[in-house]
């Protein structure tokens, strides 16, 4: 097998992540489905705790269990403007640290309630732009969106919660509210 | 003209050829067929059948990549469709891609083109309002372009004929400058709209909203399962292409039609490069086709000819149809060919809400909305700027979310709805004048891809339209304040020309053949063998929706053509 057929056999192997050969072996796989995110596998495992945060399936389904990351991530790859798309990766990559230097503790650490305290607090901080906390602010700004939009849209809402009519069949102009 | 295809020509000869099979051609080949003419009709795009090749018509919301969104990439290279607000992940297959079909821009023109079976006509937002005399007397009465040649009454029957077949839901309103038609049932306004109608009427007796006419079926269910159409089942997300053929395209209706009469040949991917103009003979006998995937080149014959490229490529065409007898282009005697296009102005909106009638909401989905017909200048000049606008308005009783929270708050704020106030919006439709400064030509370098010199647009707003929007958002303003709406935002969006997607004109019809292309008929003045019936035909722009113009021109043209056959 030569090398390339033998990263391909590996990626399929691994779901798609590539280890990118480097001497260096501390190095971690990227992700190869974000092609313009650079992300590895860890960071998606700490976007996927933000997310789980924002939804965590107290009432409704958590945000894993719909794979809410997964649309985060090809929203942010496919449908940011660059600027954007830098502001969302830098702040995943610094969030840890920034959390761990501003709470006391990394956000990988924290249970529900410290996490959720720690986007809460970061998202209403009024920040320089160029501060680091108006760059985690836009990074959770950007991930939130775009995980309510995923989760509005999503079969599991769609169907359960707030069911889509694909053909309504019908238009009422006046309609009388009950108890309005 | 390297590798000519002679294939022998009476294999390649038809009694009728059409140009373009989107909603101007369609019409045209359902026409001719009917009558009798075998006829032939040259496609430059795919092939989009009816159904079958609606790939996204059924899908649900999240099985969509970008839920509906179009990739930045994609916009980056599109910037000119990107800014279609239809263009989106559901329907982005039938629109042409900046890349793929360049053109220049002397000014800046949005121009949004469909290539395929249909062209258009999947697309189209499927408003069908009737113009009146107030707009075919218009240019004679305010002193601008050429009169028209006809008058309401010689097309009157024509848009009874087309708006029967396609099936056109509407309110017999009674207003004269929107004539009624032949109607199927209406959709309903809401009660913001009906609330807004009657402060209207109490308030500015002269101005009343409508519901806007849509070509949707909506009854008389038999007569259009004949084209294997059904009732519009209120999906409204008809640009993908409507499995009940609820809505009126060429795919599901006229060619369909065309079809089943046996008269119907369908070429596709069959580049029209120009038409064929014999000097012996003193009328044209065909058309050059150039193959848009083996650039081969052909020719096809007919006794007549119906161009159907939509406005600004059936200008290209008679632009690049040189002969010696019309070095500048067929039927330019004139040298008007080209000038005098036009477009509509849809700069302005506003919107707000209203606190009332919270006892109310809507239920379904309405493929339509409220409308505004022209209130301004009507019966007579009385502001500063010529002629007017007509406008969209809607009504719809707002939902809200409290989105701001994170965690459980979310979660269960995702479960509770309340009623919001009722959000009204308007966007303006003002008609534009054809001036002899707007113009399309060939770029005398540029070419595309099949070496066809590529089409350079040059036009604008001016004066006029600048007053008019001033004038559609003071009074609009106005207007909504009395009623009693809050929340009062207005916006020029500064949108290049084109994005209204009603470009008109360069082969005006008209009386005389030296301001003129063409004549009461559609015919080129100087060589009647051809037919003009898409929307370069138009010689003033009018405030409404014009596609069912065209169909109705269409179809009159046909008549005439038949009639005076050999
Ligand atoms: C999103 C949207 C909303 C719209 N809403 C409305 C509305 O509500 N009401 C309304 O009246 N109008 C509306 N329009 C405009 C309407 O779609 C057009 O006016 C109408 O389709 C024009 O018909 P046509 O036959 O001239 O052109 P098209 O329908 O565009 O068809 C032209 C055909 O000619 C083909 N063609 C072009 N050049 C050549 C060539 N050289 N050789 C061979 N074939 C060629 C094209 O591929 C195409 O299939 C809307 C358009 C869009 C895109
Ligand atoms: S609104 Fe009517 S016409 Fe449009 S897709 Fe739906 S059913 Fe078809």
């Amino acid at each position: 097998m030569d090398r390339r057929s033998a990263m391909k056999q590996l990626a399929v192997l691994t779901g798609g992540v590539i280890m990118i050969p480097s001497c260096d072996f501390s190095e971690e796989a990227i992700l190869q489905a974000y092609q313009n995110l650079n992300i590895t596998a860890s960071q998606k495992a700490l976007l996927t705790r933000v997310t789980n945060t924002i939804f965590p399936g107290t009432t409704l389904k958590r945000a894993e269990e719909i794979q809410l990351q997964d649309f985060v991530l090809v929203m942010c790859n496919d449908c940011l403007k660059e600027n954007q798309q830098q502001s969302f990766v830098l702040g995943l990559k610094q969030w840890d640290d920034f959390t761990k230097q501003n709470f006391g503790q990394a956000f990988s650490k924290m249970d529900q309630n410290e996490a959720a305290d720690a986007i809460r607090e970061t998202m209403s901080l009024e920040a320089a732009p160029e501060s680091d906390a108006a760059l985690l602010g836009r990074f959770l700004a950007i991930t939130k969106q775009f995980a309510l939009q995923g989760y509005l849209s999503s079969e599991y809402f769609m169907k359960e919660i707030k069911p889509y009519e694909l053909v309504p069949a019908r238009f009422f102009g006046s309609k009388k509210i009950e108890n309005a | 003209m390297a590798n000519l295809n002679i294939k022998s020509k009476q294999e390649n000869t038809y009694d009728a050829i059409v140009i373009g099979s989107g909603m101007s051609g369609g019409w045209a080949a359902k026409e001719l067929c009917e009558k009798g003419l075998k006829t032939l009709v040259l496609e430059r795009g795919r092939e989009v059948k009816h159904v079958q090749d609606y790939p996204t018509t059924n899908m649900m919301p999240w099985e969509f990549e970008h839920r509906g969104n179009i990739p930045e990439a994609v916009k980056k290279e599109n910037p000119v469709v990107s800014r279609c607000y239809a263009f989106r992940e559901d329907a982005q297959h039938f629109f042409v891609k900046d890349t793929e079909h360049p053109y220049v821009q002397e000014k800046p023109f949005d121009w949004i083109r469909g290539y395929q079976t249909g062209g258009k006509s999947l697309l189209w937002a499927r408003q069908v309002q009737r113009w009146s005399d107030f707009d075919f007397e218009g240019p004679a009465r305010d002193g601008f372009a050429v009169d028209w040649p006809i008058r309401y009454k010689d097309i009157a029957p024509w848009y009874s004929h087309v708006e029967k077949f396609i099936g056109v839901s509407g309110n017999r309103d009674g207003k004269p400058n929107l004539p009624d038609g032949e109607f199927l049932p209406p959709f309903e306004l809401t009660a913001g709209e009906q609330y807004f109608k009657d402060f209207l009427r109490e308030n500015y007796p002269e101005r009343e909203i409508i519901v806007a006419r849509c070509a949707h079926i909506t009854g008389n269910q038999e007569f259009y399962a004949k084209q294997g159409r059904a009732l519009c089942q209120n999906r409204t997300l008809c640009q993908r292409g409507c499995p009940f053929g609820g809505y009126f395209s060429s795919n599901s209706s006229t060619l369909p039609w065309a079809a089943k009469t046996g008269n119907l040949s369908m070429q596709h991917h069959a580049v029209v490069h120009s038409i064929i103009y014999d000097e012996d003979k003193g009328k044209a006998t065909g058309v050059r086709v150039i193959d848009a995937q083996t650039k081969e080149t052909t020719e096809y014959y007919a006794d007549v000819i119906f161009v159907n490229a939509s406005a600004l490529n059936t200008n290209l065409i008679l632009l690049n149809s040189t002969s010696n007898r019309f070095p500048n282009g067929l039927g330019n005697d004139s040298g008007v060919l080209g000038k005098y296009v036009a477009f509509h102005n849809y700069r302005a909106g506003i919107s707000g809400e209203y606190d009332g009638l919270k006892e109310f909401t809507t239920e379904g989905r309405r493929p339509t909305s409220g409308y505004f017909p022209r209130f301004r200048n009507v019966y007579k000049q009385e502001t500063d700027f010529l002629r007017g606008y007509a406008a969209g308005f809607s009504a719809n009783r707002s939902m809200i979310n409290d989105y701001s929270g994170i965690g459980d708050e979310l979660e269960k704020a995702m479960t509770r709805e309340k009623y919001g106030p009722w959000r009204v919006g308007s966007h303006m439709m003002g008609e534009t004048i054809p001036k002899e400064e707007s113009q399309v030509s060939l770029d005398p370098n540029l070419k595309d891809a099949w070496g066809i010199p590529q089409l350079k647009i040059s036009m604008d707003y001016d004066a006029n339209d600048e007053a008019m929007i001033k004038d559609y958002l003071e009074q609009m303003t106005e207007m909504f304040e009395a009623a009693g709406f809050t929340n009062i935002r207005t916006r020029d969006d500064k949108r290049a020309p084109g994005l209204d997607i009603h470009e008109m004109g360069g082969a005006r019809m008209g009386k005389d053949p030296k301001t003129s292309v063409l004549n009461e008929w559609n015919q080129i003045h100087s060589c009647p063998n051809v037919y003009v019936t898409d929307g370069a035909c138009m010689t003033s722009t009018s405030t409404q929706n014009p596609s069912l113009t065209y169909m109705a021109f269409a179809a009159r043209a046909v008549d005439h053509a038949v009639k005076n056959l050999g």
